[in-house]
């Protein structure tokens, strides 16, 4: 078993091999994937420089151009990311754990003291989103939780402690408030126990009191005069159940959002003619609502691309579990599909009106940099545990 | 290599876990759980397929419209309302165009702070208090209608139009318009006939249905309400591109023209009618000289009795309609009596006292009982009959003495004669007859009355009117609770035939009755309307003007009264012979003096309502005057000079305005 980490010495010698296992390592990638989250970048970038067009008068290329600076840092995070053992990180996973606990409840230290809700930090060239960074980092640590407690087949304690342990980032991050992030804290939780065998039994009870629980916080909760969610957080939530329920805020971006897409037709309106994207009629098209702008720009055809690299990404993951190296990569690969599928799911399907609506920004398209960044670095982390899978070549040199 | 760091395990940082050692396998189990995903993977992309293609291949070209239409604004573009002029062409109502700024609720910010500063700083800009901009809101949204703009102000100054065009995208939802402002080239002249025109109400557009819009201006009151439909017109619809900040993308396309109104031609004279309002202050001048402090108001109508088109209407005091053009503030209002509370100490300016106030009649009234008298054939018209100072009715168990107007007069006269001089005590005793008849001769007083008009309405194609009241033995017993009020008393009778008691007439009504007397027993409708044209100078086609309907009435008796008024204005006797003795056209007519309890600030008793109403040429009338002067005094001192003025301005000569005399 290889080993990158270790012991002054063991570190010398893992300088040694660094050019061996670089080597090894870059042989060894699941070239598909790669190439799946290239095209996804390179569409992602393709989108933005239409979308973001008009949005800042005589800058053009401004978003674009910060865009392409966050993929850079995001790639070397990537490369990053496939060099380091994941093994590091299922050590490491209390320190992990604590850390990104820390960061969230920082965001929300300092979101309260300015007197309003923020999801990040300003730290001057760049604002700092915690909460991105926190849904790679989550998986990792409650993965190797559920590892050393887990051998094989989860006991009710274990499953119950798993959850405990991961309810507090995710209500840290909803208390941000950010209720479409802490529903992708739960996915991902949620596929994690899938993954590490947890008995059906438990998933059967786990899934009941989860429709219990949005049934409470939904319906039975607001019918007795308990609130667990603000009005508008309840509203977009339900609001493409029944339209004409919602409020006007929620529906008025919603109409926008089918509109733009269904504008695009076949071939799409392209950005000086889409003008539900040029005129402002769509709100946020360069973040949550960007699949919808980009729809009106590029049609079906342009859709369909991003989705079915989407698709590419998502079906060599899926199949990075099953060559994982232990249970541990597994899992964490498993958190980590699961949570992008979900991100994937929520924001397309919101704007086009068969999902709730969040917050939640589009994998690799949306602009902002913390997210593109962590989403390469999970990336880098999927095809390290490919690397170091069973059937690659850094394997079979063991 | 990485065995060696395996055997070095102990002294390693971090400690090694145990599962990493522990062989992974791909179980059974594993892998039906990542077929799971798997499944579930497809059928989540599956449903994104789905309805990409659903929204953008099958329904694209739906939601193509929709996006280009979420561009476009509609505009209303408003038609010029038509024109109002007199019956020689002369203008009273025009218009001036100006620029409104209008307010698209359903654009404005969807956070209520910043929905809340916008409003503010356009109340500062437009100087339209916030409380009226959200109230307007309030009422477009309650109505359901998010397509129509809410008009913010009618008159905007360039100032505001350019600041607003300036800072367009701080003010998203906000806009200009064209706009037509009424113009009243004369000022306050016949401003309770014309009206003026207003903001539809949510009343009123519920009322009115189809054809009406909740921005639409429409008549409120007077000849702008009674015809409306004609001077509205049809207002255009234009598009506008916008981006979502209102910002106009290019210029306004029309895509229907508007319509203006129809002009108007009433029947007023404009000339007669500025030679009325004078003669109407000129009256209330002269009352007010004769120490009448009361006299403060009053009304001349001046109607051609061949076809009852009305000549002249004045009322006094009167007010300047274009305080209802633009903005309309309730100070503006309030400066000229127009609200409820500055109304009485103006002496309400609104009211067209001509028809929509009553006042006892006084002698005015005595041709009608001299008419049902020789009808009901209860008095000879050549038969004298005592004219004293005093008359007690015989029937009349309380003894009560009635006085005539001139206590001192002791002689015999005939019909005509009384009615020349306006003999109380004569027509006393005519009351005291209609009473003693038996009761299936019915009440023929009130029945003639009821015939020549009064106690109901006019007809008028312009109002509002109110139908004054005849009493009767019947009206009594529902009016009234109490036995002894219920019952009529031969003191009613005897009032009501010199026309005062209960009875309450309005000067049109009486304008109408004299008509009656003008043309030889034809009952007019008094009516503004003379025609209508379009915008290109056609005739629209009206229903036709309500003809004069005879009331049956004997010819003979008809001319004793005719010869009774023309000794009324033409032997000495006549209690109008000081002001038309000389008159260069002969004109019959009769003066009232009416008492009538009146409440005013700081005084409750009895003035004397001052009436003249004849008509000339005698021999062939084409003018009726009727002239009433509030508090007036005698009705020879202030109305009758009032109307000779009419009448000198109708015939184009000067009248000399020392003539009055104090009779009744």
């Amino acid at each position: 078993m290889l080993e990158y980490a270790g012991s002054q010495r063991a570190g010398l010698e893992r300088n040694r091999d660094d050019g061996l296992a670089l080597g090894s390592v870059l042989r060894s990638l699941d070239w598909l994937l790669v190439a799946g989250v290239v095209g996804l970048v390179v569409v992602g970038l393709w989108a933005i420089s239409g979308v973001t067009e008009f949005d800042v008068a005589g800058d053009p290329q401004h978003y674009l151009q910060r865009q392409i600076v966050y993929v850079v840092v995001g790639g070397l995070a990537l490369l990053v990311g496939v060099l380091v053992d994941p093994d590091m990180y299922r050590r490491y996973w209390r320190p992990i754990f604590i850390g990104t606990i820390g960061l969230i409840a920082i965001v929300l230290v300092v979101g309260r003291a300015a007197r309003g809700s923020t999801r990040w930090i300003d730290v001057g060239f760049f604002t700092f989103q915690p909460s991105e960074f926190g849904k790679l980092l989550f998986v990792l640590a409650i993965a190797g939780y559920i590892t050393e407690h887990a051998h094989g087949a989860s006991t009710a304690p274990t499953t119950l402690r798993t959850l405990g342990l991961g309810a507090i980032p995710v209500v840290l991050v909803f208390a941000q408030p950010d209720l479409g992030t802490a529903l992708v804290y739960i996915a991902a939780l949620v596929a994690m126990l899938f993954i590490c065998g947890t008995p059906w039994k438990q998933l059967a009870v786990l899934g009941s009191v989860g429709v219990l629980a949005v049934v409470v916080v939904l319906w039975a909760g607001p019918a007795v005069g308990v609130n667990f969610l603000q009005p508008y957080q309840k509203s977009r939530l339900t609001c493409f159940v029944h339209p004409s329920k919602c409020t006007v805020d929620a529906r008025y971006n919603l109409e926008q959002s089918i509109a733009a897409v269904g504008a695009g037709q076949f071939h799409g309106r392209g950005p000086k003619n889409a003008t539900q994207t040029r005129l402002n009629f769509l709100p946020e098209h360069g973040t949550d609502f960007v699949f919808a702008s980009y729809s009106e720009q590029r049609g079906f055809i342009g859709a369909s691309l991003l989705l079915a690299l989407y698709l590419l990404v998502l079906w060599r993951g899926l199949r990075i579990v099953t060559v994982a190296r232990d249970l541990y990569s597994a899992i964490v690969a498993g958190g980590i599909v699961v949570a992008l599928l979900f991100q994937i799911f929520v924001n397309v399907g919101m704007t086009m009106g068969i999902a709730p609506i969040t917050g939640i920004p589009l994998p690799f398209v949306s602009v902002g940099g913390s997210s593109m960044i962590a989403n390469l670095a999970a990336m880098g982390v999927l095809l390290a545990i490919h690397a170091r899978g069973r059937g690659s070549r850094l394997s079979r040199r063991r | 290599m990485a065995s060696t760091a395996t055997e070095r395990a102990p002294r390693r940082f971090p400690p090694r876990g145990k599962s990493v050692v522990e062989p992974y396998r791909v179980t059974p189990k594993l892998a039906l759980r990542v077929a799971i995903l798997g499944g579930i993977l497809l059928a989540i992309f599956a449903a994104l397929f789905l309805r990409l293609w659903a929204l953008q291949v099958l329904a694209g070209q739906k939601y193509i419209d929709q996006a280009q239409a979420n561009s476009f604004r509609t505009l209303s573009v408003p038609a010029p309302r038509g024109l109002i002029l007199d019956r020689n062409n002369v203008p009273l109502v025009t218009n001036t165009p100006s620029t409104a700024i209008q307010l698209w609720p359903s654009d404005l910010p969807k956070v209520y702070a910043d929905r809340y500063a916008e409003l503010v700083h356009l109340a500062q800009v437009s100087r339209v208090p916030l409380y009226e901009i959200s109230r307007g809101i309030k009422q477009r949204l309650q109505s359901g209608d998010l397509v129509t703009p809410v008009t913010v102000r009618e008159s905007a100054s360039d100032l505001m139009v350019s600041y607003l065009a300036e800072h367009a995208s701080e003010f998203p939802g906000v806009g200009t318009g064209r706009a037509y402002l009424r113009h009243y080239p004369y000022q306050d002249l016949a401003s309770q006939v014309l009206g003026y025109v207003g903001a539809i109400s949510q009343s009123q557009l519920n009322h009115l249905g189809p054809g009406y819009g909740a921005n639409d201006q429409i008549g409120q009151t007077g000849v702008e309400a009674a015809f409306d439909r004609y001077l509205r017109g049809v207002s255009g619809a234009a598009k506008l591109h916008v981006d979502n900040l209102n910002r106009p993308l290019g210029g306004v396309q029309l895509t229907a023209l508007p319509k203006p109104g129809n002009t108007v031609r009433l029947t007023l004279d404009v000339k007669l009618q500025q030679a009325a309002e004078k003669a109407l202050a000129y009256g209330i001048r002269l009352a007010q000289g004769n120490g009448e402090w009361a006299a403060r108001g009053g009304a001349i109508v001046a109607l051609d009795p061949r076809d009852g088109s009305i000549l002249a209407m004045a009322s006094s005091p009167t007010y300047k309609p274009s305080v209802y053009s633009g903005r309309v503030t309730t100070r503006a209002l309030a400066a000229q009596g127009l609200t409820p509370k500055t109304a009485p100490a103006k002496n309400y300016p609104a009211l067209n006292r001509a028809m929509q106030a009553t006042y006892p009649p006084g002698s005015v009234f005595k041709p009608v009982t001299a008419l049902a008298a020789m009808q009901a054939h209860i008095v000879s018209p050549y038969a004298y009959l005592p004219c004293t100072g005093t008359y007690q009715s015989p029937n009349d168990k309380s003894h009560q003495v009635f006085h005539n107007w001139d206590p001192n007069v002791n002689q015999p006269m005939d019909l005509p004669t009384a009615l020349a001089y306006s003999c109380d005590t004569y027509f006393y005793q005519l009351g005291d007859r209609f009473w003693s008849l038996p009761k299936d001769r019915g009440q023929p007083l009130q029945q003639w009355a009821t015939t020549f008009g009064f106690g109901k309405l006019t007809g008028s194609d312009v109002g509002p009117e109110v139908p004054g009241l005849v009493p009767t033995i019947g009206w009594k017993i529902r009016h009234f609770t109490t036995a002894l009020d219920r019952l009529w008393k031969p003191g009613d009778s005897i009032h009501l035939a010199i026309g005062q008691g209960d009875l309450l007439v309005t000067p049109l009504q009486m304008t109408r009755f004299y008509a009656l007397l003008a043309n030889g027993g034809k009952l007019v409708t008094p009516h503004l309307l003379l025609d209508v044209e379009d915008s290109n100078g056609n005739p629209v086609p009206l229903p036709p003007p309500p003809q004069p309907e005879s009331v049956g009435v004997d010819p003979a008796a008809l001319q004793i009264v005719r010869q009774g008024l023309l000794e009324g204005t033409h032997l000495p006797i006549g209690t109008s012979y000081p002001v038309f003795g000389q008159f260069p056209v002969s004109i019959a007519g009769k003066t009232g003096t009416a008492e009538k309890v009146v409440t005013l600030p700081g005084f409750i008793g009895v003035k004397n309502q001052s009436w003249w109403c004849g008509y000339g040429p005698t021999d062939k009338p084409t003018i009726v005057v009727c002239a009433m002067i509030e508090n007036g005094g005698h009705g020879g001192t202030a109305a009758a000079p009032a109307a000779a003025q009419v009448f000198g301005a109708y015939f184009h000569f000067k009248v000399n305005q020392a003539t009055s005399t104090h009779s009744d």
